[in-house]
């Protein structure tokens, strides 16, 4: 009697199950990475209704980031700056600029400019500006070199697990709190990031919350 | 490339934002997102809702745009819209706190109103006024809702019809020029009780430009008596309160101090600290309490006797007889003599009077006998006299003077619009066509005046019958004063612009005067400029000073300490006597409902969902009565799956009849009826819509508190009830621990004597217990000798924790959410009760049942010992509150905070969404749950975050990160006015919730489960009087330790049910 199977299904089970295990594998991969923050989000570069650049007032004139981010230090929220903000330097300093005339109309009329949103957390998380900024985690830590932005982007996930990284070694982070907002900060020559840190957790009692209830209320 | 941005909505201002989402069938976030992408076509839809051509234009305009870019692969644009001016002080995402006060008919109460950008969330006592000292009742807590209540008017009317103001304007000038001509005899003022100086000072000028007008104070629920008994007894311009900071022993006599009674918060502290007992040999007060039906106050008496309201009279002169043996004095005596000779009330121990008056003169100077308010003059004027005698004036009893001068009664402007002499009716606040005496019959009167005029915050059933209706503003929208029950001077400070155009009383009686509306706090300034008699550097300090701390101290108290015999005499004399009452012919009592006082707060959810302190009725009012009244008319209640289903009467007096639930209350007294006032109105919103029944219907002049001559007739109609605890038993499980003072003073340690604790086997959980080595470890505290289970909590937790309503329906199938709940048992006989308090909230288990059952870890311990839940992982599996001993576990069975609650059950097609000024009271730091999520009390994590974020922040790079002792306060227990609840830190000895933790007498529910509540109480300490007749001295199981198990305590019955 002839064989019903020809010789090459003895390896079609392996060949498929090879196949189901790669397509699975991709498939499982590819959301791990694409339906994660790290791509969802990360790099979301929208177009403001101003082209304020930041690497201009910050790195070319200067500014530090709370003569705007004002509330940064004292609230959960850091605040978007008022119209009225922008206006303290504008009225005098390229006060005719036509990129500015949303600002001006502003102004004139009381409407607020409508700043789109980069960074959201979402309802259920508790986040707290003033809580990291004044126990030694600098804005670039969550935010990136907005310094060096022209358009701000969304630099850093901004998911569970990432937030969790730092809560569970914030030596990693942890800076001087006279640094907080230079961005460009780098631990002293002689020094390292971790050697550092772990002399501020201990100095300063840094005890991040890795239970629930820290962000979740 | 991204497209041009469309400015996103406007910001919150304007009448279009408070606009009814629901309105037009859809759903408030599709109309939303059309507002931005479309304004105009947006606009078009409102108005043409059926124009097919413009719903597909638009649909496939927004089809398109959305399918340029792929924007639906990202998250939606969402914006941050910053001032364009910053406001000063305002930091975002931080709460702030005025001090204000909500005024009420005897006294407003100071408050602190926390802000969140700009709109208050929430109402905390006032922490520096000594009559408040942080403390508040469920009315000042559940008052923020009903400024964003929808159902408030928006729009001026005139018969019916929207106005504008220059209409009003011209009615105003009109009104004057009537008014003028006539020298005010056409005008008539008819107004609530604000005890407001600036409002007295305004009534004085209208009094001066239109000399004969009317100004008539209708307070359905202060008919003035005790005003009449104090003008006699110390003269006029006087009136007196408790005082019961040293009280030792107390009497109250059909007066429910402590809760329905115009509850001083002051009372109520005073009477439990001097309740609290910590150790042995400290002292305790004494309550005896005389009442007709089992209040709050009878939950906390030592000694109750159960007594009509209308012999009340007849009782305190049996009392005032055995007082004068023992330590009477000429007004006491001058009074006796007058009264009539009345006998000892039917049923009446006289032993229980010799007893308790003998108590009273032992304690003569710190013992104080308070009656009822809203009893007959003459009673009240005996009392006085009693209380002269005793040495109680100037003591436990102080007197004040008046809030405001004399007014005119509502029975004089009656009398005077029959005349027909008034062409002009202002009405202020209150609901007179709703609870004015049914002979007056006002609705009439009100018809026959040319023109009138109300103006109220919420529109009502006087609002629809008066030619003119003014919206009015919330206490929290416009500037105010009043006088604060001690005779402090505070102020009524707005936290936000009116919602909609309302105008302040204030403001619009200055328009009557003819002066300008006023612009901000001028016209209370004024006022305090002329109390304060300063004026420059030294008037803006001392306004500053009373902004921000909110009150100015009261300067004069009357001095007086004797009562005038002869006048008090007179009026004892007409102390009445009172018809034996039958099933025939019962003795009906106009009460005030705890939740709904007069019916102001009858379109409240809040306080139509918290449940009765004693009967734990929600949603609805009933006739209440005692089971041998029921008996003999034949009424039945009954449980049928947790719903009380109670046959419905058709009550009748002097020809008026009403249709009503009866529920049968244990101890009450017998052939005596409560009617529960302030439902029944339909008209108030949606909210009221169908809760309850009218009790005014039946109230007359001459029956405004006691109704002799009731009849109920059964109908052979029963009524669905909803009660939020059906049993009233504890199953034998010792939930409730009571002891006498001398039993504890024997062994403090008593509460192991109860119940199986002593017998509990050395215990070894068979689960891991959690690692708990957090910087604080939480713990909760609740005295239950000082809780006198007035609920204050329950709303203080739902304005707190964004707790939903759920409705009537809900309620009935057990799905309130309530995170706390007070528990009401009644031990004893069920004629003749004892009941106890406790208030139970999540225990926040160290070894929790709930988490070994979680199969997706949505509910942990933290390192701190709180059991948290995490909403976004919760599935709704719901075996946490399966397996939970303690029941504390809610469960979001619908949408509650997106659907309305008549529309439950229709799922997707019910329209979604929330009225927008609802949202504005949200707590923004507490996450509004969603349908088939589990909640629970979370012991405030939201405040405890909070604290420890402001200490990391205060302590920047040193290592001091501590919370200082003292300074968080959960929600329930920063309203407690009893001071029962304690919260803290067992890990700082400085808490004092570690020391009462550590006391003998402190005890967990339920023990034997092992797991190790972190929510203990401390078992209620009675003081007995053991020389009364049937008292009962021994509360622990008399056969030692051990075999009884619990039947002693837990031995009462349930009426009518099971």
């Amino acid at each position: 009697m002839a064989n019903i199977f020809p010789r090459w299904t003895n390896w079609l089970p392996i060949k498929l199950l090879v196949c189901v295990a790669v397509v699975a594998a991709s498939i499982v991969s590819g959301m791990a990475y694409y339906f994660t923050p790290k791509y969802t989000r990360v790099g979301y570069q929208p177009t403001q209704p101003v082209e304020f650049d930041h690497s201009l007032h910050v790195n070319q004139l200067g500014m530090d980031c709370r003569y705007c981010h004002s509330q940064v230090e004292k609230s959960a929220h850091s605040n978007i700056p008022a119209t009225q903000t922008c206006m303290n330097c504008h009225t005098q300093i390229k006060a005719q600029s036509p990129k500015l005339e949303p600002v001006r109309q502003s102004w004139k009329t009381g409407q607020p400019v409508p700043w789109v949103r980069i960074h959201k957390a979402p309802d259920y998380v508790y986040f707290n500006h003033s809580a990291h900024v004044n126990r030694g985690i600098s804005c670039v830590a969550c935010h990136g070199h907005v310094n060096h932005m022209q358009v701000v982007w969304h630099d850093k996930p901004h998911s569970m697990g990432w937030c969790l990284e730092c809560h569970r070694a914030p030596e990693n982070h942890l800076r001087p709190l006279d640094q907080i907002t230079n961005l460009d900060w780098e631990p002293p020559a002689g020094t390292s990031q971790r050697e550092l840190g772990e002399k501020f957790v201990r100095e300063w009692n840094i005890n991040p919350p890795v239970s629930c209830s820290g962000c979740h209320r | 490339m991204k497209r041009v941005l469309q400015h996103p909505p406007a910001p919150a201002h304007g009448r279009t934002y408070w606009r009814s989402l629901g309105e037009y069938a859809k759903t408030p976030d599709f109309e939303e997102w059309l507002h931005r992408e479309f304004p105009a076509g947006a606009a078009e839809w409102e108005q043409d809702p059926l124009s097919r051509r413009n719903f597909l234009r638009l649909m496939g305009a927004s089809l398109a745009l959305a399918g340029l870019g792929l924007g639906g692969c990202r998250r939606p644009e969402a914006h941050l819209v910053p001032f364009t001016q910053s406001p000063e002080w305002l930091i975002s995402g931080k709460t702030m706190s005025f001090a204000t006060a909500q005024p009420r008919r005897r006294g407003a109460v100071p408050l602190l109103a926390t802000t969140f950008d700009g709109r208050p969330i929430k109402m905390e006592g006032n922490p520096l006024h000594p009559f408040s000292e942080g403390k508040s009742d469920n009315h000042a807590q559940a008052s923020i809702l009903d400024l964003y209540d929808p159902a408030r008017r928006r729009h001026l009317t005139f018969q019916g019809k929207k106005a504008d103001t220059s209409q009003l304007e011209a009615e105003i000038k009109r009104v004057r020029a009537e008014a003028s001509a006539s020298s005010g005899a056409t005008l008539a003022v008819l107004a609530d009780e604000t005890c407001s100086p600036t409002r007295e000072r305004l009534r004085a000028e209208l009094l001066r430009q239109f000399p004969q007008a009317t100004w008539a104070v209708y307070e359905p629920l202060a008919p003035g008596y005790d005003a009449e008994a104090s003008t006699a007894a110390f003269g006029p311009g006087t009136q007196f309160r408790a005082n019961l900071a040293n009280a030792s022993t107390i009497l109250a006599a059909d007066c429910d101090f402590l809760g329905s009674e115009d509850g001083d918060l002051a009372d109520t502290r005073n009477f439990a600290a001097g309740r609290r007992i910590r150790k042995p040999g400290d002292k305790v007060n004494r309550l005896y309490v005389a009442e007709p039906r089992f209040s709050i106050t009878g939950s906390m008496a030592d000694h109750r006797l159960r007594l009509r309201a209308g012999e009340v009279g007849a009782f305190l002169l049996e009392l005032g007889r055995q007082i004068r043996s023992l330590r009477g004095n000429a007004e006491l005596n001058a009074a006796l003599s007058s009264a009539p000779d009345l006998p000892l009330p039917h049923g009446v121990d006289a032993a229980w009077i010799r007893e308790c008056a003998a108590d009273l003169v032992t304690n003569a100077g710190r013992s104080v006998v308070l009656v009822g308010r809203r009893q007959p003059a003459s009673v009240q004027a005996l009392a006085l006299a009693i209380n002269s005698a005793l040495g109680a004036i100037g003591n436990t009893l102080v007197v004040q003077p008046a809030f405001s001068a004399p007014a005119a009664s509502i029975r004089d402007l009656a009398a005077r619009l029959q005349a027909g002499a008034i062409k002009s009716l202002i009405i202020l606040g209150g609901n007179p066509i709703y609870n004015a005496p049914t002979d007056l019959s006002f609705e009439n009167l009100l018809a026959s005046v040319p023109s009138s005029l109300h103006l109220s915050a919420q529109p009502n059933a006087t609002s629809a019958k008066s030619s003119w209706f003014v919206p009015g503003t919330h206490y929290l929208e416009a500037w105010g004063d009043a006088l604060s029950g001690d005779g402090s001077y505070v102020s009524i400070q707005p936290t936000i612009q009116p919602l909609w155009a309302g105008e302040s009383q204030l403001e619009f009686l200055c328009r009557l005067t003819g002066q300008a509306k006023p612009i901000g706090p001028a016209l209370i300034k004024e006022t305090f400029a002329a109390r304060t008699n300063q004026s420059g550097q030294k008037l803006e300090d001392a306004w500053n000073n009373l902004v921000r701390e909110g009150f100015v101290p009261a300067s004069s108290t009357s001095a007086a300490k004797s009562v005038n015999g002869a006048a008090v005499a007179a009026l004892a004399a007409k102390i009445g006597d009172t018809a034996e009452a039958s099933a025939g012919a019962l003795e009906g009592v106009f009460v005030s409902s705890p939740a709904m006082d007069d019916g102001r707060y009858l379109n409240n959810g809040w306080l139509q969902e918290w449940p009765d302190p004693m009967t734990k009725l929600t949603w609805d009012n009933a006739i209440l009565l005692s089971s041998t009244t029921a008996k003999a008319l034949g009424l039945r209640n009954e449980i049928v799956k947790g719903i009380l289903v109670a046959d419905v009467v058709r009550a009748t007096l002097a020809g008026q009849t009403v249709e009503a639930p009866v529920v049968i209350a244990p101890g009450h007294v017998d052939f005596a009826v409560s009617l529960p006032l302030g439902y029944g109105q339909d008209e108030l919103g949606p909210v009221a819509k169908g809760s309850g029944f009218n009790a005014y219907r039946l109230r007359r002049t001459d029956a405004d508190y006691l109704a002799p001559g009731l009849k109920l007739e059964k109908t052979g109609r029963t009524r669905q009830l909803a009660v939020t605890q059906e049993h009233q038993v504890m199953e034998g499980r010792d939930l409730v621990r009571e002891a006498a003072v001398a039993e504890f003073n024997e062994d403090p340690g008593w509460v192991k004597k109860v119940g199986m604790d002593a017998h509990i086997p050395p215990n070894q959980s068979f689960y891991k217990s959690p690692k708990l080595d957090g910087e604080y470890q939480w713990a909760m505290v609740i005295d239950l000798s000082t809780c006198t289970g007035c609920n204050a909590c329950v709303t203080a937790c739902t304005a707190e924790n964004n707790i939903p309503i759920v409705g009537k329906d809900q309620v009935m199938k057990g799905r309130e959410m309530h995170w706390i709940r007070v528990d009401r048992y009644y031990t004893g006989e069920p004629e003749e009760p004892e009941a106890v308090a406790q208030p139970v909230a999540c225990m926040q288990c160290e070894n929790a049942p709930c988490e070994t059952v979680c199969p997706v870890n949505a509910t942990v311990h933290n390192e701190e010992g709180l059991n948290v839940m995490a909403y976004n992982r919760c599935i709704g599996t719901r075996y946490c509150a399966n397996n939970c001993p303690y029941k504390v576990r809610r469960f979001n069975f619908f949408d509650y905070n997106q659907r309305a609650l008549d529309k439950l059950y229709w799922g997707p097609v019910a329209p979604k969404g929330t009225e927008e000024t609802i949202k504005l009271q949200k707590n923004p730091n507490v996450t509004v749950r969603m349908r088939g999520v589990m909640e629970k009390c979370t012991f405030c994590v939201q405040r405890i975050e909070e604290a420890k974020i402001s200490a990391r922040v205060k302590a920047r790079d040193s290592a001091n990160i501590r919370i200082p002792a003292g300074s968080l306060k959960t929600a329930c227990q920063q309203a407690c006015p009893a001071d029962a609840i304690v919260f803290g830190d067992l890990k700082n000895e400085k808490e004092q919730v570690g020391q009462l933790r550590n006391l003998p007498q402190n005890y967990s529910l339920l023990e034997y489960l092992n797991v190790r509540p972190r929510l203990t109480y401390l078992g209620r300490v009675r003081n007995p009087n053991p020389a009364m007749p049937g008292a009962r001295t021994s509360y622990l199981p008399s056969h030692g330790h051990g075999e009884s198990h619990g039947s002693e305590n837990g031995r009462g019955k349930t009426e009518g049910g099971h």
